[in-house]
């Protein structure tokens, strides 16, 4: 019983963290259309950082070698990894955003995740290299005597607690003036730039803001399996994320629930239960992988909008003559909406 | 001094090699207007067709070579077939085919995985000798790297300045619908214009391998920025800039290593590309009416 428990809260923790992955890359691209194809470079960067700010100074003589290492309280921790993701992205904008050209972006961006790929496995005095961080301290161990299931469950409320209110908040700024800005800059930047609105600003806060969501799903991961390593992070995991989105639907919050539960649990669980060869150890990960392909691919082609579309926008529309009534209709409908 | 003329013919050897690169990726953008970020994958599968027939079909390595480019040629026609060209009949925005390209890419890479497996593998040829050049120092298969590139650099010029295809190439480059109503087969020059970017990746591919030994199917990925820094450098579409955006690249990068450790090249290829989007994002030979 407490086997199938630990398993169901890792895969639970598991959904959490995708889907707050895939929510920050809704507001990159499903709200805005910046196309961000190193997702996971953002995890690592929030993981990795809010790691060596958690953990003590490394060791001399271990072979270990990291950073910084200031042993600070877990919640500082914490929020410096989420605000190193977000100037990563901060950087990132700077360079690519200030062009209208999506191409540039998506060049930069997967650029970048190479690069620091490269950077962090060979320099192994960051983040010791290909080896990783390891023993990183768990949040909250010193708060109790913990079974190893009863933290489980505790980890899985928090990042459950963390996702409904990011959930929340996506939710908020789809709603919100900025919101519309966004929608409008990825529908049409030069109808929205002849308005008088900053293009820039509002690509850049969708981009720092996504980057920091990312960031908060690699704090969870690294606090949760207490290890990170370049292993964890390479370009196909972007490319779940990705899928994930694009199968659920972009710009729907909802269908990025949807997807991340298909793509990220459903999809790589059960193939992760398929018959290993012994031959070709490798054989299993790389037909996931062509089918995470294929599944970006046959999304676009056959649905671009994903299982659930983005819901269109219903305006006011007011009739000759008598015009109360069909205000009061539309206001109804409207709240109808909302409650949905 | 010595040191800097050792860096520099290496550079001239890189540059070759991003020459035939950046040229396939560059030539292909300016006609289909898109970017292909699946052109690593292409890159691999240049090297890996190139050693399945050299290592494992023991044809002679020219020949092998030949094979392997014209594989290659086919993977980029075949690929444009079945998933580019209904694509582009549905008209999906470059937004999506960029997102195509990139989801591309994975599948590539691991279908390339599945049948060469993961690790290192080099061709089955002799170490060549080393020859002076003035004040250069290069091995016999550097040169042979270099006159490969020039001439096919010299190809590549005749073919878009002397030929029907090179000029209806050009037209579609500046203007892809008024190239249509103009009575160009827009559809059988997209598919010459794939056939010869797969050509270039697969020999440029081969060449990079000859140069660094030691291949694995990911190479052509981690080479991709670099490639893409040449291109923009160059000026995203235009031809000529991408050989002249491949020149300074591969010396910019190989003459680095005078400075700073030559672990870190590649970092110096992404700082050339940061400054180049800051200044001038247009590249040095601008088109008009982009970027």
């Amino acid at each position: 019983m407490d086997i199938i428990l630990g398993y169901v809260t890792t895969i639970l923790v598991f959904f959490f963290t995708y889907n707050i992955f895939t929510l920050g890359l809704n507001i990159q691209f499903g709200y805005t259309g910046i196309l961000n194809f190193t997702v996971i470079t953002f995890m690592a960067i929030g993981g990795y950082v809010a790691g060596v700010l958690a953990m003590p100074k490394a060791a001399a003589g271990s072979g270990i070698y990291y950073i910084l290492g200031l042993n600070l309280p877990w919640p500082i921790a914490a929020l410096g990894g989420v605000l190193a993701a977000g100037l990563l992205g901060y950087l990132i904008g700077q360079i690519a955003l200030k062009r209208l050209r999506s191409d540039y972006l998506a060049i930069v961006t997967l650029a970048t995740g190479t690069l620091l790929y490269g950077l962090i496995g060979n320099g192994t005095s960051i983040f010791d290299g290909w080896q990783g961080l390891f023993n990183v301290p768990q949040p909250f161990a010193g708060f109790r005597t913990w079974t190893p299931l009863g933290y489980s469950i505790f980890f899985t409320i928090i990042t459950a607690i963390l996702f409904v209110l990011l959930w929340l908040f996506a939710n908020r700024i789809y709603k919100s003036p900025l919101g519309r800005v966004m929608r409008a800059v990825r529908d049409d930047q030069d109808v929205v730039e002849a308005f008088g609105k900053n293009t820039f600003k509002v690509r850049m806060t969708a981009m720092v803001i996504g980057s920091m969501y990312v960031g908060v799903g690699g704090v969870l991961t690294i606090a949760y399996i207490t290890a990170l390593s370049p292993a964890g992070w390479t370009t196909g995991e972007t490319f779940v994320v990705w899928a994930a989105l694009l199968v659920g639907g972009r710009g729907n919050n909802f269908g990025a629930i949807v997807g991340s539960f298909l793509v990220a649990v459903v999809f790589n669980e059960a193939t992760r239960y398929l018959p290993q060869i012994p031959a070709h150890p490798n054989l299993i990960p790389d037909i996931r992988y062509v089918l995470i392909g294929l599944a970006v691919i046959l999304s676009v082609y056959f649905r671009p909008q994903g299982m659930f579309p983005e819901k269109k926008n219903t305006f006011l529309e007011v009739p000759l003559g008598d015009s109360s009534k069909a205000i009061e209709e539309h206001l109804g409908g409207l709240s109808k909406v909302g409650e949905q | 001094m010595n040191l800097f003329f050792l860096t520099l013919g290496f550079g001239l050897v890189t540059a070759s090699v991003l020459s035939l690169l950046s040229v396939g990726l560059s030539l292909q953008f300016g006609v289909t207007n898109f970017v292909n970020f699946a052109y690593g994958s292409y890159l691999s599968a240049g090297m890996l067709f190139t050693w399945t027939f050299s290592a494992k079909l023991h044809f002679p390595f020219v020949l092998a070579t030949v094979c392997g480019v014209i594989m290659t040629a086919i993977l980029a026609l075949v690929v444009n077939e079945v998933v580019f060209e209904p694509f582009a009949k549905r008209r999906k925005s470059i937004f999506y085919m960029l997102i195509v390209t990139f989801g591309l890419s994975l599948l590539l890479d691991s279908i390339l995985q599945i049948f060469y497996g993961v690790g290192f593998d080099k061709f089955p040829i002799k170490q060549s000798a080393a020859i002076k050049v003035g004040p250069f120092d290069f091995t016999s298969d550097q040169l042979l790297i270099i006159l490969v590139a020039v001439a096919s650099m010299v190809v590549i010029h005749l073919l878009l300045t002397r030929t029907s295809l090179g000029k209806k190439m050009r037209a579609m480059s500046d203007n892809p619908d008024l190239a249509k109503i103009s009575g160009i087969d827009t559809k059988s020059v997209t598919r010459a214009t794939w056939a010869i970017s797969g050509a270039l990746a697969g020999l440029g591919g081969v060449v990079l391998a000859i140069n660094t030994v030691y291949f694995e199917t990911t190479t052509g990925d981690s080479l991709l920025f670099v490639i893409f820094a040449a291109v923009i450098l160059g000026g995203i579409g235009q031809t000529y800039g991408a050989m002249l955006g491949a020149l300074v690249i591969g010396v910019v990068t190989e003459v680095s290593a005078v400075w700073v450790s030559s672990a870190y090249k590649t970092d110096v290829a992404f700082l050339i590309l940061v400054i180049m989007l800051l200044v001038r994002p247009q590249g040095i030979i601008a088109s008009q009416g982009r970027a």
